[in-house]
């Protein structure tokens, strides 16, 4: 799934990612495609901007720390991350019953003879 | 530790190399740049491990990694938005404090000189019945500018992303506005100067009016560099 599909919903799933438990970076990267079984593949370093963005709105905080001697900034969610994931979970399912229900496909119309 | 702050054991020319273009491309000092660059780094060395484990060679791991991680056009571009409305946020700020800190001191000169409260408005010279209001007029454009710069970079960017873009604009506002506001404020003490400097008390001038400069030539900078920015955004 390319960076354009996924565009509007990125942080909601950054967001999704985050919910379990504070991540670095790559944790979050790699959180993303094993839980879209490979389909999400983004460019890594596409995800750090958009980290920052959520840090500067108050949805995650992020704090440095070092494990294995690597220093790592940590991201976690704060409590208005958790509020504004359940909103982007609510609308999208919204979202996406209505659009499964329009893409059906529909028994073509019989032509009177 | 090189000028980007990489300890030695990690160094990877390929990883910096990349950290390099990457870092060429952002706005600002280098300074403001080390934590996006040490973030990049340990992420790209984490995704290096990561491809070792799966079985690559050292040298192509680090190529793996810094494939994954994409153009250092795009990974710059994505981090300039956020610096830009970093700058345009702190620059908003400081214009906005300041503001009212620099007017306190004007209107202690002005009491212990004896020009407010002792003195009808109809009885000020000409040129203060004229300037104070203009002052008064850059203040407010100064605050709009600032404020709207404040909320176009907080929270409300929750709903409204795009209202980021506008932050620079809104902040250069204000820094001109506070550039009006402080050079009024210094021309009007120069005239007071020319024409009744006995009346001056000397300290409380002396500190209004340093405190106006030192607010002068720190709007002025972050007027253009907003402009600047602004630019580079669109």
């Amino acid at each position: 799934m390319r960076a354009e599909t996924l565009k509007g919903h990125l942080d909601g799933i950054l967001l999704a990612v985050l919910e379990p438990e504070p991540r670095h970076g790559y944790a979050i990267m790699e959180a993303l495609r094993d839980r879209s079984a490979g389909q999400v593949d983004l460019p890594t370093g596409t995800i750090y901007p958009a980290l920052h963005r959520l840090e500067r709105t108050g949805l995650v905080r992020a704090s440095w720390s070092t494990v294995g001697g690597r220093r790592r900034r940590v991201y976690e969610l704060t409590s208005a991350g958790r509020r504004a994931l359940e909103t982007e979970r609510s609308t999208w399912r919204d979202f996406s019953a209505a659009v499964t229900a329009l893409l059906q496909p529909m028994p073509l119309a019989v032509s009177p003879q | 530790m090189n000028w980007l702050g990489t300890p030695a054991s990690d160094a990877q020319p390929g990883v910096e190399r990349y950290l390099a273009e990457v870092a060429a491309r952002l706005p600002g000092s280098p300074r403001a740049h080390r934590d996006i660059v040490a973030e990049l780094r340990s992420g790209i060395l984490d995704a290096t491990d990561a491809h070792c484990s799966a079985g690559l060679p050292p040298a192509e791991a680090v190529q793996a990694a810094i494939d994954e991680f994409g153009d250092p056009a795009r990974v710059a571009d994505g981090f300039s938005a956020e610096i830009a409305t970093g700058l345009a946020r702190r620059a908003a700020v400081v214009v906005l404090v300041t503001g009212p800190l620099v007017g306190v001191l004007w209107i202690v000169t002005a009491v212990a000189s004896h020009i407010a409260p002792h003195h009808q408005w109809a009885d000020l010279p000409p040129g203060l019945q004229v300037g104070v209001p203009l002052v008064a007029v850059a203040a407010g454009v100064t605050a709009c500018g600032a404020l709207f710069g404040i909320a176009a970079t907080g929270r409300l960017t929750r709903w409204l992303p795009d209202l980021c873009r506008r932050a620079p604009a809104a902040a250069a506002v204000a820094g001109f506005g506070a550039i009006g506001a402080e050079a009024l404020g210094l021309a009007l003490l120069g005239a007071q100067l020319a024409t009744a400097a006995g009346t001056l008390s000397p300290w409380p001038a002396a500190a209004a009016a340093a405190a106006s400069v030192a607010r002068l030539m720190f709007a002025r900078r972050a007027a253009f560099r907003c402009l600047a920015i602004r630019t580079g955004l669109t």
